[in-house]
């Protein structure tokens, strides 16, 4: 458990900090990041297992920040915070590949379920991934990038 | 939603065009109407009154050249009988009777026949009276003809005593005088020009130059009375004058009048200026009697045309009204939408703060132990205090989620549903409640009731929301009651749900549909029920609507298209985009 690699996205800091400190003293370490571009720089140098990202953000949104994620790092587990009414946008975000949403205001609880069940399934995808490249290992030039 | 005072005014506004149309359509024809009947009636009064001229000129014409061809005709009798016969001989009375005999195969006209010698002494004498012997010397006929050698007297009584007028001719015999005197059957020679007609009241009457009677006058002017209307028709060179005059009574008379040329008698025709004018009357009564029943049927047609135009422009205005009314309430509403959503956007992040937050301070005590008796109460003092603000918190969250709902244009979720089942359903749900605080609930769903394409779950929410307020409202009342009733309504299902509670006001029920708007204590409701149920009933193409008196009671109607229209859909819903 305490392996798991989460970022956590927000433009509230004190979000952050608050939601961090929880999710520590419940056993899973976090890395925070205030915008999507700091998420997108913090990916590329921390290993990361699953994002909670709010869609509403200044500057890149989460949307975007989604996409982003999903075309250099297509493994990592997103889970969508919304204060939004729009289910629209959750179900966008879905299409796109995130792994679910959750509405703010939210429980800590309900966080750091999705994030283990995220997490659950990130782990559930990469062994299938190493066992298909142990059975075909022809085909590891054409994997996709994983750096 | 329209007020009562705007009903009157929308209606005085209708009949005012009603009327203005009304008018417009009847003048015109009436005027033409009016116009058609006048000219007619001018020109046949004008040929009426020539024709009718022309025919009294035409009697007094034609009679008088009768009338004077039979005295010229008597006359001759006479002359002929005198120049063909000697003194002697007629003075016989035997030869007097054969040739009165004869002169009456001539003419029944002739009453008798008698000879005059030249001092006026009747020497013979063949007729009805005895008037032998008798001296006429002094007589105004003997006078007359004595002068003129051939007399036609006026009417006069003489020595019989009764009214009759005679022939005299004058005979010139070895150069003595004798006189041939004939009397003319009065009734015969009456009958002649009494039996003259024209009309009703037509008839013709010969006077003398002093407007003396010398034949009866059928309407009453007696033989040798004096004609109370004469007037001298003047000449005699045989003009016939034709005039209108009043007659002694006031009776206005049409006259044509020509006098004779054989005496001083002027024939008169005479009718009754009523009389001469009753084709005319008739043909304008005709007239009034067209005008009148074309006008009725103009007048029927033009109300019903202009009832159906008012009535038209009402119902489109009305229609217009309504649409305007709704895309204004579903300005209001997509704008109040917008807004909530984003409040509610903005309120839900500081709440995830205050949410961690408040998890956060949980956490913290829970890992402090209370170091004494005062710091537990303490301890616990907080911790329920902090549970407060975590109770509020979800508070907020319910508000800002009821805010997000009503704002959402989810899109629903279509199936064949029964409304009646629906209805039930959520009866089932409420009566439980209705119960406990003893409103009576009664429904009427009828049982024709058809299958709607439409979604199930947000009409549910409707349902128990109109349901719900029903009961509330009728809390204060003293035999509370809710009536649910689901009918057909044209083409649409109508639902309605009504309570004999508090009633709306007309101002609040203006803002009954807006979101946060209610009137239940602060607590009890969010005033966002009926906004997103206009907003669902919208969305699925549907209409909402409500009336309520206050003190009596209010009736939510719903209507439902028995299948949603696209082209309607989402409305009332504000965007959250």
């Amino acid at each position: 458990m305490s392996r798991i690699q989460l970022l956590i996205v927000d433009d509230e800091e004190r979000f952050l900090k608050t939601t961090a400190t929880l999710l520590e003293k419940r056993g899973i370490a976090s890395q925070t990041a205030s915008s999507g571009e700091k998420a997108l720089q913090m990916i590329e140098q921390i290993p990361v297992d699953v994002v909670i990202l709010d869609i509403k953000m200044p500057g890149m949104d989460g949307i975007e920040t989604l996409k982003r994620i999903k075309s250099s790092h297509p493994l990592i587990e997103v889970i969508l915070l919304t204060g939004h009414g729009s289910f629209d946008l959750a179900v966008t975000g879905m299409q796109l590949g995130a792994f679910d949403y959750l509405m703010k205001p939210s429980e800590i609880s309900q966080l750091m379920e999705k994030v283990e069940q995220a997490y659950a399934k990130k782990q559930a995808m990469e062994q299938r991934k190493l066992e298909n490249l142990a059975s075909a290992p022809d085909a590891s030039g054409a994997a996709p990038c994983i750096s | 939603m329209t007020a009562e005072t705007r009903k009157k005014r929308e209606s005085s506004k209708y009949s005012r065009i009603r009327r203005i149309i009304l008018s417009r359509i009847l003048v015109a024809p009436f005027i033409i109407l009016l116009l058609v009947c006048g000219t007619l009636v001018y020109y046949f009064s004008a040929t009426l009154h020539t024709r009718v001229n022309s025919e009294m000129i035409r009697i007094v014409d034609d009679h008088r050249n009768m009338i004077d061809q039979f005295l010229v005709e008597r006359t001759e009798d006479l002359t002929f009988i005198a120049n063909t016969t000697r003194y002697e001989v007629i003075c016989r009375q035997q030869r007097l009777e054969e040739i009165f005999a004869m002169l009456q195969k001539s003419s029944p006209a002739f009453q008798d026949l008698g000879v005059f010698d030249h001092s006026g002494n009747h020497i013979s004498y063949q007729g009805p009276y005895d008037l032998e012997g008798k001296n006429y010397q002094d007589a105004p006929w003997f006078k007359a003809v004595k002068e003129k050698s051939v007399y036609i007297s006026d009417v006069f009584l003489g020595y019989r005593e009764t009214p009759h007028f005679v022939i005299a001719v004058q005979k010139h015999e070895n150069g003595v005088f004798w006189y041939l005197r004939a009397t003319i059957d009065t009734l015969f020679f009456n009958n002649l020009v009494e039996n003259i007609r024209l009309g009703k009241t037509g008839e013709a009457y010969l006077v003398n130059k002093s407007g003396i009677f010398q034949t009866k006058q059928r309407s009453g002017g007696r033989l040798m009375a004096v004609d109370p209307d004469f007037a001298d028709a003047g000449g005699t060179d045989g003009r016939i004058i034709t005039y209108s005059a009043k007659n002694h009574e006031g009776n206005k008379y049409r006259y044509a009048v020509g006098r004779l040329h054989q005496t001083y008698w002027q024939l008169v025709v005479r009718q009754d200026a009523g009389d001469a004018a009753a084709p005319l009357i008739h043909a304008v009564l005709v007239a009034l009697g067209l005008i009148f029943l074309g006008g009725a049927v103009v007048v029927v047609i033009a109300f019903f045309l202009s009832s159906n135009v008012a009535h038209r422009l009402s119902l489109a205005d009305a229609e217009k009204r309504e649409m305007t009314n709704q895309l204004i309430m579903a300005g209001k509403l997509a704008e109040v939408g917008e807004m909530s959503s984003g409040i509610a956007h903005e309120i839900n992040n500081p709440l995830q703060v205050m949410k961690a937050e408040v998890t956060m301070i949980g956490d913290l005590f829970s890992d402090l132990p209370p170091r004494s008796e005062q710091d537990r109460e303490n301890f616990d003092l907080i911790k329920d205090s902090v549970n407060q603000i975590g109770i509020q918190i979800d508070r907020c969250r319910k508000i800002t989620q009821g805010l997000l709902k009503f704002a959402r244009k989810s899109d629903p979720v279509i199936r064949k549903i029964s409304p009646a089942d629906l209805l039930k359903d959520t009866l089932g749900m409420i009566s439980h409640q209705a119960m406990l605080d003893e409103v009576s609930i009664k429904t009427r769903i009828a049982a024709d009731l058809p299958e709607i394409e439409s979604d199930p779950s947000q009409l549910q929410q409707v349902f128990l929301n109109l349901i719900n307020n029903a009961v509330y409202a009728v809390r204060e009342t003293r035999q509370p009651e809710v009536r649910i009733m689901a009918d057909m309504a044209e083409d649409k299902v109508r639902i309605q749900v009504s309570d004999n509670g508090c009633g709306i006001p007309d101002t609040e029920l203006e803002k009954i549909f807006l979101p946060f708007f209610t009137t239940k204590p602060v607590g009890s409701g969010t005033g966002l029920g009926l906004s997103t149920c206009f907003g669902i009933v919208e969305n699925l193409g549907g209409k909402i609507e409500v009336n309520s008196t206050v003190g009596k009671g209010s009736t939510f109607t719903v209507f439902l298209p028995r299948a949603k229209a696209r082209a309607k859909a989402q409305a009332g819903a504000g965007a959250a985009g």
